[in-house]
């Protein structure tokens, strides 16, 4: 099959196969490249520096001393910590949702269109408006609309914000990002050859045996997708930590706990872009280890 | 010849009443989500006192703080401004998105370089960095290039911060297309671009729609580089949609007028994109 | 074959076509004024006054003077962050920035900021002795004006005199906290909370309730070195313990739902429902309970910020205009922040916004207090509002001499940002009973005393 198109180039030939196919990548790599690394480069370097500028100091090298500073901050595991729980329930929770109403909403029914878009319009809100309408409107104890239902029903109202600050936070993260996970869903249902589910029907395959032993397993590659995308995204939420709590021992997640070293109050910008070299670092080796060894995002055989 | 599918996904085999029972399971789930967002539209018609206490469903309403959020005074941000430079921006950061992520996509996916692994993780890689830590140089070096207050730094970010996203999208949409119409389209003799019309947009409309939605979404409601880099000109409309929000006073009724204003757009690309994201032709008609 | 997709590639292309070109177009509106019309850009919070002013400066400066103002409404969070990143990093984004009395002095020690004394002593529509001294020595460093007030608050109770009639209790006019927190307790009850006391973390929210009473209960954040510098963190102290349990206690017992992330508008929003009888807070909020559609007009009293061990407790905050070193053009900046802050407006501002002569830029003049619609329309407060503003112990606000710039409900150092937004995270969890006050203590001395090393 493949001989057909291999006699056309040979290696000498300077737009012989591995540069053909390399050539629709670069410009897509090279922008990335130039407008990624050199951030990433500078701040690399200032983590190295003493940068303050309330009171003003000129930048000036300092080797190691903020990332000794760091390695003894217990604040700084509290807020990975935090980081981890929120990202993982957040993930977990809304990858569930987001299946199970990508499931729901794979099929035709009255008024489909519109059930779609209502679902999407979480995603929609921008992350500030949201947190503040929560938590002065679904969870304030005094105002909000969850403690009417429930003195309605007789139970007491719950502060939930000061009371359980991290859950009320992961649940207008869910409430935002189930529609993504939802999108990608659908969209991976979608893209499900129909043949073999008819195939599947015709031979007689009941209902839920089409889902498990078809479905599923061409959904799993979507829901790592889901998951790898969704964690990216919710390991920097900022806006909904900063407008619903204000930060605090549950709920200051790293992004947060950076935005207080740096622009925050802190003025220390050496020492904020320490703390996010490190942060990078350690998501380079968590995600390593999450696409190579757990996933199969990346062990898809490659095509001839 | 092309069949198209009718009725139900499950077809002959479902009965009728699982059917039903499903739809309005979808119904329901969708209204309890929507809920909040119904009630932030409802205290945009409220007056500020009333959108402060207690839960409301019966008040009477006014548009008063549709005007307020609207009328901007000469020198201060204008709604019609900030939308057109969220336009402009959103629009042209995810056309260039596209244009990148296709053909990068396509050389991940479908004739897959050597180190298709390591270019992923590449991608995905940049998106590792704390936003509150590369706003330093970002901010440096837009300031040093003039480029502060300015269209351009946020389509090159947006688009830099779209990317990993479409890339990693489009590339698991496009290994789905099956080998066999890929290599009969080479047998037709179908350069790139051929292939791309033909057989390649076609079948990943609906994971094309999905990751030009979601890219527009996020560049829509970006609001951290833009009011960092954009305060003055090129401001977007999520800097206008907080210049609301007030520590002296009540402002969640206008911050919510505001918002639903702010939604439109985006909501008007998400019923758009949803369209193509129906089950449609099948894949079967292309032999 | 099915039918290629050229259509979306054409629409595509079209956009990409004219997008660009309005992208260009837009790209190159540069933010340089031009010589012809003046353009000066200020960055602003977006309160109700400062909204106010944008909309009447059309009307009242730019016609006059033909200079054009272009406004940043910012909220005080990214204000804070923009206007400090660039003031500190020399810019040269902004003509006129909005500072409190926090910066303005470290600021203009820095060198960051024009002196303004030599544009305001000359100007004679300005009037440079009328401007109350007290809010104009919060914003100076070594006498040299940095800022401008544009409005001005401090802090002081306020309550519901027919509730407290109707439990005969009698709210003295110079109240001690142990008074205040009697009759919170005493008429405390499910319906409607004692009183609204702050609790929402920040050091300008917590950190400024707070402070007020760690300073009236004979303690403090650091002790000072001779050369002002801070010394040694003091949360350790049983002075502190003592302000932080009592602060915190009042509000378990007898103090609103939700404290620990209520802030000015959420005790506003309770207050005006009849939620609670009594609130601490700043002076502005006055004019808006005694304002035309307010539920709670005229059915309110005002005594002065509970005491201690100190004469006064009430707080000083001003939001200021300045001009950043760097600007290019302090003339016509100084010519703006002369209208925006001068008694001119003042007086304009009153029969032209919305909220009458009782939401005019307060607490900067002694010539707003003199304004018969001024006083009539604020008979409620006006009085006490200056009173307050006038008694506001900025230079000496506790019982032990404080490091760094003068500062009532802060430590005029550059680390109290900081400091006191982490500390006021872990008080505000002990008032949500998540954290017990001693680990809190322990965790705000730590990083008290790393802050300062």
């Amino acid at each position: 099959m493949t001989s057909v198109t291999a006699a056309r180039t040979s290696p000498a030939d300077p737009f012989s196969r591995p540069w053909r196919r390399r050539l629709p990548l670069l410009p897509a790599l090279l922008f990335a490249i130039v407008v990624t690394q050199v951030p990433f480069l500078l701040s690399v370097y200032y983590s190295f520096t003493e940068w303050s500028i309330n009171p003003p100091t000129p930048r000036h090298f300092i080797g190691l001393d903020n990332y000794q500073t760091l390695v003894s901050d217990p604040f700084f595991r509290e807020a990975a910590w935090t980081s981890v729980l929120m990202t993982v329930s957040t993930v977990l929770i809304s990858l569930g949702l987001g299946t199970l109403l990508a499931v729901l909403l794979d099929r035709h029914f009255f008024g489909q269109g519109i059930v779609r878009t209502l679902l999407i319009t979480p995603f929609l809100i921008m992350p500030v408006v949201a947190g503040l309408i929560w938590k002065n409107q679904m969870f304030s104890g005094l105002y909000g609309v969850l403690n009417w239902v429930l003195e309605r029903l007789g139970f007491n109202s719950i502060e939930f914000v000061s009371q359980y600050p991290l859950a009320s936070i992961v649940t207008v993260l869910v409430w935002q990002w189930t529609p993504f996970m939802m999108l990608i869903m659908l969209a991976g249902l979608q893209s499900q050859s129909t043949d073999v589910l008819e195939a599947a029907k015709v031979d007689g395959a009941s209902v839920f045996g089409t889902f498990r032993q078809l479905t599923l397993p061409h959904l799993r590659r979507y829901m790592e997708l889901c998951a790898l995308l969704g964690t990216i995204y919710v390991v920097q939420v900022f806006d909904q930590v900063d407008v619903m709590t204000g930060g605090g021992p549950d709920s200051t997640n790293i992004p947060y706990f950076v935005y207080e070293r740096s622009i925050g109050g802190g003025w220390d910008f050496g020492l904020a872009s320490a703390y996010s070299i490190v942060v990078v670092l350690v998501s380079i080796v968590v995600a390593t280890v999450a696409l190579r060894v757990l996933s199969r995002l990346l062990t898809d055989e490659a095509r001839a | 010849m092309i069949r198209r599918r009718l009725g139900t996904r499950l077809g002959v085999g479902e009965r009728r009443s699982a059917h039903v029972a499903l739809a309005l399971t979808a119904w329901l789930l969708a209204l309890i989500f929507f809920f909040p967002v119904f009630w932030m539209v409802l205290s945009s018609f409220k007056e500020e006192q009333d959108a402060n206490t207690s839960p409301k469903l019966f008040f009477s309403p006014t548009l008063d703080r549709y005007r307020d959020v609207t009328s901007n005074p000469e020198g201060t941000l204008a709604f019609g401004d900030a939308a057109t430079n969220s336009a402009i921006v959103v629009l042209l950061s995810t056309l260039i998105v596209l244009a990148l992520a296709i053909p990068a996509a396509y050389a991940l996916a479908i004739r897959p370089v050597p180190k298709w692994r390591d270019v992923l993780f590449f991608f995905i890689s940049t998106k590792f960095l704390p936003i509150v830590a590369s706003i330093l140089p970002i901010w440096v070096l837009a300031n040093h290039f003039e480029k502060l207050n300015t269209l351009t730094v946020l389509v090159v970010l947006y688009t830099a911060i779209n990317l990993p996203l479409a890339v990693w999208m489009l590339r698991s949409f496009f290994v789905e297309i099956p080998r066999e119409l890929i290599e009969a389209a080479d047998i037709d003799g179908a350069k790139l671009r051929g292939q791309l019309t033909s057989i390649i947009l076609p079948i990943a409309a609906p994971g094309i729609a999905a990751t030009a939605l979601l890219c527009v979404i996020f560049a829509w409601n970006e609001y951290f580089y833009a009011v960092q880099l954009n305060p003055i000109e090129g401001s977007t409309v999520p800097m206008w949609v907080t210049t609301n929000i007030s520590t002296r006073g009540d402002f969640l009724a206008k911050l919510s007028a505001a918002s639903v204003l702010a939604c439109i757009p985006v909501v008007l690309a998400g019923w758009l994109a949803q369209k193509r994201m129906i089950r449609g032709l099948s894949m079967g008609a292309i032999k | 074959m099915q039918r290629p997709r050229l259509g979306v590639g054409r629409v595509a292309v079209a956009f990409l076509v004219a997008a660009a070109l309005v992208a260009a177009l837009a790209g190159t509106a540069s933010s340089r004024p031009d010589a012809k019309t003046k353009t000066i850009r200020v960055a602003i919070v977006g309160n109700p006054q400062m909204e106010d002013i944008a909309k009447l400066t059309p009307s009242l400066f730019t016609r006059k003077t033909g200079i054009k103002v272009k406004y940043s409404i910012l909220e005080e969070g990214k204000l804070r962050e923009i206007v400090t990143r660039d003031v500190g990093a020399g810019g040269r984004q902004f003509d006129v920035v909005m500072i409190g009395p926090y910066e303005a002095p470290q600021f203009g020690s820095s060198g960051l900021l024009k002196n303004l004394t030599p544009y305001a002593k000359p100007d004679a529509s300005y009037r440079y002795r009328d401007v109350l001294p007290a809010v104009r020595n919060a914003l100076s460093a070594k006498g040299r004006m940095y800022a401008s007030p544009f409005y001005a608050e401090s802090s002081f109770v306020m309550y519901r005199k027919d509730v407290m009639r109707a439990n005969r209790v009698i709210v003295p006019a110079r109240p001690t906290w142990a008074q205040i927190a009697a009759i919170a307790r005493k008429i405390d009850s499910d319906r409607m909370a004692g009183i609204c006391l702050r609790g929402k973390p920040g050091w300008g929210d917590l950190g400024a309730s707070f402070t007020t009473v760690l300073n009236t209960f004979g303690g403090t954040w650091w002790s000072a070195k001779s050369n002002g510098k801070p010394d040694k963190a003091q949360v350790d102290k049983p002075e502190f313990k003592q302000a932080l349990e009592f602060y915190v206690d009042l509000v378990k017992d007898a103090g609103e739902k939700d404290a620990a992330n209520a802030s000015f508008n959420e005790c506003l929003a309770q207050y005006r429902d009849g939620r609670v009888a009594m609130w601490y807070d700043a002076t502005v909020a006055a004019g808006i309970l005694e304002a035309k559609d307010s539920r709670v007009k005229g059915k309110n009293a005002y005594a002065l910020a509970p005491i201690r061990k100190t004469k006064a407790s009430g707080w000083l905050w001003t939001w200021a205009l300045a001009i950043p070193r760097k600007a290019p053009d302090p003339a016509t900046a100084w010519k703006y922040i002369s209208w925006a802050t001068g008694p001119s407006y003042i007086k304009a501002a009153g029969t032209r916004i919305s909220g009458g002569w009782a939401a005019i830029p307060p607490g900067t003049r002694f010539s707003t207090y003199r304004i018969p619609q001024y006083k009539a329309a604020a008979k409620a407060f006006a009085a006490r509002t200056l009173a307050a503003m006038k008694a506001a112990p900025i230079n000496n606000p506790g019982t032990t001499k404080r490091p760094g710039l003068p500062g009532v409900q802060y430590v005029g150092i550059p680390e109290f940002q900081d400091v006191g937004n982490r500390c006021t995270e872990q008080f505000s969890s002990v008032i949500a009973g998540r954290t017990s006050i001693d680990s809190a203590l322990r965790a705000c001395q730590r990083i008290a005393s790393l802050a300062i090393q």
